[in-house]
C-alpha cells in the first residue's frame, strides 16, 4: 500500500476520454463491496458486527455456533473481578508495571461488550418473532369478529322476514 | 430498558467504579514510610485521616456490588432457545400462518361487504316502496 503526502489522482480518468460520444466506451462503475475492506489503512467490514479478531483484539470466550451467553459472560465477569484486584496488588507492590494490568481489564471489557453487542441481532429476531405472533393473533380475532358480525346479520334478516310474512 | 441495555450500563458502571476506586485511593492516600533510612514523613492529620479509613471499604462494597447486580442481570436474560437456524425457520412459519390468515380475513371481509351492499339495496328497495304506498291524501 502505497503512502504519500500528496498522492496524485488516481489514473482512471484517462478511460472516460470518449465518453461524450460514445458512453459505452468506458468502463461500468465498480459493484458494492461487501465483506472486509481495507480503507486508508483501516479494516472495515460491512457485516453488521464486526469480529473481534478484525478490531485486533483477543478473544477470551471460546468461539463456536451455539455460544452459551449467561455462563460466559458471568465468567467474563469473574476475571474482570480478579484481574481488578490483581491491579490493586501490582500498585501496591510493583507500581511501574501497572500498564499490562490495566491492558488485560480493557481486554476484558472489549470482550463484554463484544458479546452483549453479538446477541442484539437475537434479540431483533426474537422481537420480529413477539411481533409477527401478536399480528396472527389480532388477525384472527378480526377473523372471528366479521364471522360473528355476519351470522348476527343474516339471522336478523331471517328473523324479520319471518315477521314479515307472518303478518 | 431493555435487559440489553441494562447489561450494557451495568458494564459501564463497573467500568467508572473501577477507575474512581484506583484515581481516588492514589489521590488521597497519606504518605508512608518507605524505608527505615528516611526520615517519617510529615503527616498532616487534616481530614484525611479520619475520611480517609472508610474509603477502601465503600468503595469495594460499591464495587462488588455492582458485580452482583450484573449477575442478577444475567441470570433475568430470557433462555436462549435454539439458535439463529431455529429461530429463521419459527420467523418462515410465522409468515405463512400471518399470510393464510390474511387471505381468510380478506375472503371474509370481502363476503361481508358483499352482503352489505345486497341489504343497503333491498333496504332502499323497501323504503321506495313504503314512500309508494303511502300515497299523500
Amino acid at each position: 500500500m502505497a503512502t504519500a503526502t500528496y498522492p496524485p489522482p488516481p489514473p482512471f480518468y484517462r478511460l472516460y476520454k470518449d465518453y461524450l460520444q460514445n458512453p459505452k466506451s468506458a468502463p461500468e462503475p465498480p459493484p458494492p463491496i461487501e465483506g472486509t475492506y481495507v480503507c486508508f489503512g483501516g479494516n472495515y467490514t460491512t457485516d453488521v458486527l464486526p469480529s473481534l479478531e478484525d478490531q485486533g483484539v483477543r478473544q477470551l470466550y471460546p468461539k463456536g455456533p451455539n455460544i452459551d451467553f449467561k455462563k460466559e459472560l458471568r465468567s467474563l465477569n469473574r476475571e474482570l473481578q480478579l484481574h481488578i484486584l490483581e491491579l490493586a496488588d501490582v500498585l501496591v507492590e510493583r507500581p511501574s508495571q501497572y500498564a499490562r494490568q490495566v491492558e488485560e481489564i480493557s481486554l476484558i471489557f472489549k470482550n463484554l461488550h463484544h458479546l452483549l453487542n453479538s446477541l442484539r441481532p437475537h434479540q431483533a429476531r426474537a422481537t420480529l418473532i413477539h411481533i409477527l405472533e401478536l399480528q396472527i393473533q389480532r388477525r384472527k380475532e378480526a377473523l372471528e369478529d366479521i364471522k360473528r358480525r355476519r351470522e348476527e346479520a343474516r339471522r336478523l334478516l331471517k328473523e324479520s322476514l319471518g315477521t314479515l310474512d307472518g303478518q | 430498558m431493555d435487559i440489553i441495555s441494562q447489561l450494557q450500563e451495568q458494564v459501564n458502571s463497573i467500568a467508572a467504579l473501577t477507575f474512581n476506586t484506583f484515581g481516588t485511593l492514589q489521590r488521597d492516600a497519606p504518605p508512608v514510610r518507605l524505608s527505615p533510612n528516611y526520615p517519617e514523613p510529615p503527616s498532616n492529620p487534616t481530614e484525611d485521616s479520619a475520611n480517609f479509613a472508610d474509603q477502601p471499604k465503600l468503595m469495594s462494597a460499591a464495587l462488588v456490588k455492582a458485580a452482583k447486580q450484573f449477575d442478577v442481570l444475567v441470570a433475568a436474560l430470557p433462555p436462549s432457545e435454539g439458535g439463529e437456524e431455529a429461530q429463521l425457520r419459527r420467523i418462515a412459519e410465522l409468515q405463512a400462518e400471518n399470510d393464510a390468515v390474511g387471505q381468510e380475513l380478506q375472503k371474509q371481509l370481502e363476503a361481508a361487504e358483499k352482503e352489505l351492499k345486497q341489504v343497503q339495496e333491498l333496504f332502499s328497495q323497501a323504503a321506495d316502496n313504503c314512500l309508494n304506498l303511502k300515497k299523500p291524501d
